[in-house]
């Protein structure tokens, strides 16, 4: 009866049913269902998501997908941001921007995630590609402005261009200067991360001006305080707005000038930037804050009173980035004013001092999620927390999707009873039933990955640091732990025995990151004979790890699936290890 | 064994995009690595030239008689490693791990804050201007531009390079080679890039991640390449 139906209907109606099925998951399930359903849908996919892009290499994916517009792509392991991965460990882009290149030249969309991407890279894209409408680069590197010069003056239908946490050799302001007279179609500019200090003032007024469509702006840190009302004047349709260094000689002309200005912006919903701030012109934005609702002051240093006059005055927020200066105080106040608050960030303003230089403690945390119903995503880095205010927030915030808490002194145990924070932390997994994301910290044995085991089963995404006693905790975090995706692991005692029992549970994931365990040398070498669609690379600076006992631990090891087999870019301290039980040098 | 004296080995592809240390790369390859080390550590011992932080010419000036062979490998003050009881992290093993100088004796990538994070925290908790000393000429508060005094042997006039411009050792030491090739006609491959560390150790250019070396960096000179 259904293989009837499914050839009833022509593909041409097919397709048009597919094209309002947008997630990724979706359209993998509606492949599966026959072989002239996956015909279909490869030929109609419009966006591509690769989360590694080693799994799979750019010749699959465009022999697969013919017609796709958009892509994403992934690169290093997560916890390259802090610094773990060396390098060039690899996460090169131009391999994918050269097949594409040669593919099909109506690739519009670009989305890429902790990659390398050199200014070849961007002028590949500027020449191939010619209707490129969108480029996101998140926390890569690799390029300059010279590679953007290339995108600005090449790329007439630009419409997005957003380089988030990017590292940029910043040779030169005038790179925006390449953006044509005639260019008009920019909707979206981050340009948070660049450094320049002959920032080309003019030429970013310029180009805001006639950009009339202009709805997402984000300045870097050289664009001085009394330059935003300028820019502002002329994009009052901003919707998203990043002001630059936020300090200036206390001036009530300039003051009043960038209240005036910011009163006209009656679209405004989101503000970022605020570096170096200063408390005078904070009031400056009261006018548009009854509309924000997401609001980025990690880089502000003011301090808690003044944080509490500006979230007062922020009720319809919904997504709060903050440093520590706001201590429980602060998110007292929060938790009575933002009733509609879902996402929560605070960063240390003081993360390497010995003592605390704040009053945030665990109650600031108690208090948001007693207060916020709404509340699902939080990032929390404090100094002290015990059971029972974990249980607390468990209870009270069931709707947590994302959990993820530093407590800054590794091994931090509860500080009322001095245990580890395995019952706290076990209470988060208990009754946050659709968790998918936990970072976890503070004292814990092995006790806490039973109960993640036992209950995260909607778990995607797991980071684990200094804990745990034996190799049972990461077993039990294998083998219960159903929806896992991605796992990453540093200075924990697990060892060979749980990797090597859960083998078959890694082809289920996307990756496994450990570093600074106990996993030997020998078992990574067995794990790259016996698994086949599993690159295990052995990431190591003191040399080939063959010149070392084979029961020695590795100092870091990184598994993840892959179609693609070992891969071939790889500096001279990475191994992969594979079936022919040597070792793979690049 | 090999690891008590804390060197760590350069991978060859640190030291590759730098055309100057040529010379030096193809003599570690022959001498395969450790063994070499240690001789090179031996000989230092023996010279007694090290209790304490040298100056440039005791550094290069009495090595270069006794390691003919090879000059590149030198490490200034090594056998200080065991005396120095300074909390210093000082690029010993994988320096890549190292986040900052600064933070001694700070576990690596801990808290996880985001590399992007940590910088902006650090030009706002101190601001460098207390620490330049004669040779880091000048710095912005906010460390936008790194000034540094670049000498060339033989060469009368010092220069002043920002290094912030520069995001590799490829594209400092072209720059420098155009610069330099100004003053006085050289074969590049008589040379060698080294630097004087924050610590007032002189050392050679190449052997750690650059943005490492851009913190650390105080001042440099081109020497000639003994080997």
């Amino acid at each position: 009866m259904h293989k009837k139906m499914a050839f009833s209907f022509p593909d041409e109606v097919l397709e048009h049913v597919f094209s309002f099925i947008q997630s990724d998951k979706d359209r993998n399930a509606v492949s599966m269902v026959c072989k002239s359903w996956y015909e279909i849908e490869r030929w109609c996919r419009r966006k591509v998501f690769v989360g590694n892009c080693y799994a799979v290499s750019p010749r699959m994916v465009i022999r697969r997908f013919p017609e796709f517009r958009s892509i994403e792509l992934k690169g290093k392991p997560h916890f390259a941001d802090f610094n773990l991965v060396p390098d060039g460990w690899g996460g090169y882009v131009f391999p994918w921007i050269a097949e594409m290149a040669g593919a099909y030249p109506w690739l519009e969309e670009i989305r890429l995630k902790r990659m390398v991407v050199t200014d070849e890279s961007l002028e590949l894209i500027a020449k191939s590609f010619k209707n490129f409408k969108v480029l996101v680069l998140s926390s890569c590197e690799g390029f300059s402005t010279d590679g953007l010069a290339a995108i600005a003056a090449s790329c007439k239908n630009l419409k997005e261009l957003d380089l988030r946490d990017c590292e940029v050799d910043d040779l030169s302001a005038h790179w925006l200067s390449h953006f044509p007279e005639t260019y008009t179609s920019l909707v979206s500019l981050n340009i948070s991360c660049l450094g320049s200090d002959e920032a080309s003032f003019s030429a970013l007024e310029r180009l805001v001006r006639r950009c009339t469509n202009l709805k997402t702006l984000r300045l870097n840190r050289a664009v001085p305080l009394d330059k935003i009302a300028n820019i502002l004047r002329h994009a009052p349709q901003l919707v998203e707005f990043g002001t630059g260094t936020y300090t200036a000689d206390v001036r009530p002309d300039v003051y009043s000038d960038l209240a005036g200005v910011f009163s006209s912006c009656k679209e405004l919903k989101s503000l970022s930037g605020f570096w170096d701030v200063i408390p005078d012109y904070v009031p400056a934005i009261y006018p548009v804050c009854s509309k924000l609702t997401s609001l980025n002051l990690s880089y502000a240093t003011i301090q808690s009173p003044d944080l509490i006059k500006l979230v007062s005055h922020c009720p319809n927020l919904q997504r709060l980035l903050v440093l520590d200066y706001i201590e429980d105080s602060g998110l007292e106040v929060l938790a009575s004013s933002c009733k509609d608050l879902q996402e929560l960030r605070v960063f240390p303003s003081d993360p390497f001092g010995a003592e605390p230089n704040v009053s945030l403690t665990e109650q600031g945390l108690v208090a948001v999620s007693l207060g916020c119903p709404k509340l699902q995503s939080v990032l929390y880095f404090c100094r002290r927390m015990s059971n029972e205010a974990l249980v607390t927030i468990a209870r009270s915030r069931p709707n947590f999707t994302r959990f993820r808490l530093c407590i800054i002194e590794p091994k931090t145990a509860d500080y009322l009873t001095l245990e580890p924070l395995d019952v706290g932390f076990g209470a988060i997994v208990q009754y946050c039933k659709d968790l998918r994301r936990l970072s976890l910290s503070g004292l814990l044995t092995d006790r806490v990955f039973e109960y993640i085991g036992t209950y995260a089963k909607k778990l995607e995404m797991l980071s684990v640091a200094f804990a745990g006693d034996s190799d049972l905790g990461l077993h039990h975090v294998l083998s219960g732990c159903e929806s896992l995706r991605k796992l990453e692991i540093r200075d924990c005692p697990f060892g060979d025995k749980a990797l090597l029992a859960n083998a078959a549970k890694l082809e289920t994931m996307r990756s496994l990151w450990m570093s600074s365990c106990a996993v030997s040398f020998a078992a990574c070498k067995l794990l790259g004979q016996k698994m086949p669609r599993l690159n295990v690379e052995v990431i190591d600076e003191r040399g080939p790890p063959d010149s070392r006992p084979e029961n020695c631990p590795v100092d870091k090891l990184y598994i993840y699936r892959s179609i693609a087999g070992p891969r071939f870019d790889m500096p001279p301290f990475v191994w992969t290890m594979d079936e022919d039980s040597g070792l793979r040098l690049s | 064994m090999e690891l008590q004296l804390g060197l760590a080995l350069p991978t060859p592809n640190m030291l590759k995009g730098f055309d100057l240390n040529n010379h030096g790369l193809d003599q570690l390859k022959e001498m395969g690595g450790l063994e070499a080390w240690n001789k090179a550590a031996g000989c230092f011992a023996d010279k007694d030239c090290v209790k304490s932080k040298r100056s440039f010419e005791q550094a290069f000036g009495n090595f270069t008689e006794e390691c003919r062979t090879k000059p590149l490998l030198l490490w200034s003050g090594q056998p200080n490693e065991e005396e120095d009881h300074k909390d210093q992290k000082k690029a010993t093993f994988s320096t890549t791990d190292e986040n900052d100088a600064e933070e001694d004796d700070q576990v690596v990538g801990w808290p996880p804050i985001k590399t992007w994070r940590k910088k902006i925290f650090q030009q706002q908790q101190q601001p460098r201007v207390g620490r330049a000393e004669n040779n880091r000429v000048a710095e912005n508060e906010n460390g936008r531009s790194i000034y540094v005094k670049v000498k060339m042997e033989g060469v009368a006039i010092t220069r002043k390079i920002d290094i912030k411009v520069y995001h590799s050792y490829q594209s400092l030491t072209n720059s420098l080679i155009t610069m330099f090739t100004k003053d006085k006609e050289c074969n590049e491959d008589d040379y060698i890039l080294t630097y004087q560390d924050k610590e007032g150790d002189w050392l050679i250019a190449g052997d750690i991640p650059w943005q490492n070396f851009v913190r650390s960096v105080q001042r440099m000179e081109i020497v000639r390449n003994w080997g």
